[in-house]
């Protein structure tokens, strides 16, 4: 996306942010699906394009604009977790729900995508952030501790659990 | 239980290759939105501020904001305390001669029209107020990130900068119309701009 549509909307042109949300809100929009789920994707996306237009003239250009809004865009479902009151109280609560079984093995045609899906609606709140912002946003732990208020053993302990669970979740569906 | 699945050997390390998990992942399509979301979000930005009214004027493009070392803060701390301490002396012994030096404007636009005019400080400047608010905000959010010492320098500079701000308007009290007070009282509310934008930009990297 041309830099120019961000500097233009950082002067206050709507038709320029609207470019910029255009161009950005795929990725924005699968971000909150992911680590929220599809009721409140959608609702969350408006949320952070919101906080950006607000945030906008804090935008300095020392990291991509990408970068910044993603960043920004983790912060604002995060704080929609907290403010349910969720948060803590899952992450202390999360060991319950793992299933403890060995690495699931892809033994016959399954729909991956799909499954995966299905089974990360399955993860507490805690592990389903962790295990997005590590294993498909590719933040590292001292990063994900940072922006969940927690340490980083804490994101490491809560990534293993979710990897258990969704590996015995989709070996679940294999063998059925 | 296998024992390469037991925490603490690697299962917090990035997927390997041939994992089950690493396979969804990069089969994990993306979706669209069910309805354009644009509509919602244009109808609430009518209600917020839009960024250019929040803080004043930058510019990707053309101009960059400076940074300092924390040393350099606190020279410019102690600087402009000096430059406090120096207005209140001017403010009790004016000059013999009227000066011939251009007014300063206290806050605004420095390319409006106001040559040869008194411009005075606005104290409940809204863009100001708002953009102080904002990076006091984020600063108090992300604290934590930082340095308790860092934390410490930047109190106290913050507070060099607010006791200056605050000898300035009690001077301006008595004499509004003083263009060095104006153009000292414009000077420390861009240093705090910069000392606050400087913080959370510390903060926001994670102290580095």
């Amino acid at each position: 996306m041309p830099v120019d549509d961000v500097v233009l909307a950082t002067q206050g042109d709507t038709a320029a942010f609207e470019r910029v949300y255009r161009a950005h809100m795929p990725r924005i929009f699968n971000l909150a699906r992911r680590m929220a789920g599809p009721d409140a994707a959608e609702e969350l996306t408006q949320d952070v394009f919101v906080r950006a237009w607000q945030k906008l003239a804090l935008f300095r250009g020392e990291s991509s604009f990408a970068t910044w809004l993603h960043r920004l865009a983790v912060n604002v479902i995060i704080e929609r977790f907290r403010t349910l009151g969720t948060q803590r109280e899952r992450f202390l609560a999360d060991s319950e729900a793992v299933l403890d079984v060995a690495p699931a093995v892809r033994t016959k045609h399954m729909d991956l995508s799909m499954d995966l899906q299905a089974a990360i609606e399955q993860l507490p709140p805690g592990a389903r952030q962790v295990f997005v912002l590590h294993d498909v946003e590719g933040y590292k732990h001292e990063e994900i501790g940072d922006m969940l208020g927690v340490s980083p053993g804490t994101s490491k302990s809560q990534l293993h659990r979710a990897r258990q669970t969704l590996r015995a979740l989709l070996t679940q569906k294999v063998e059925s | 239980m296998s024992e390469q699945r037991r925490f603490g050997e690697s299962d917090y390390e990035p997927l390997k290759q041939d994992d089950v998990l690493k396979q969804a992942v990069s089969e994990w399509r993306d979706e669209m939105p069910s309805r354009d979301l644009w509509s919602g979000i244009q109808s609430r930005m009518g209600s917020t501020q839009s960024p250019a009214s929040q803080t004043p004027t930058t510019s990707l493009t053309t101009s960059r904001r400076v940074s300092f070392t924390l040393p350099q803060l606190a020279m410019a701390a102690s600087l402009l305390t000096a430059v406090a301490s120096g207005a209140t002396w001017m403010i009790a012994h004016p000059p013999a001669a009227e000066s011939n030096e251009p007014v300063i404007q206290a806050y605004g636009n420095p390319e409006d029209e106001t040559e040869g005019k008194i411009v005075q400080a606005n104290f409940a400047d809204a863009q100001f107020n708002a953009a102080v608010d904002d990076l006091e905000t984020i600063l108090r959010e992300e604290r934590d990130r930082l340095d308790p010492r860092t934390v410490l320098i930047i109190e106290r500079n913050l507070k060099a900068i607010d006791d200056a701000i605050n000898e300035a308007r009690m001077a301006l009290d008595n004499d509004p119309a003083n263009p060095y007070l104006n153009s000292h009282l414009a000077d420390a509310r861009r240093r705090k701009l910069d000392l606050l934008r400087h913080a959370t930009t510390l903060a926001s990297a994670g102290g580095d």
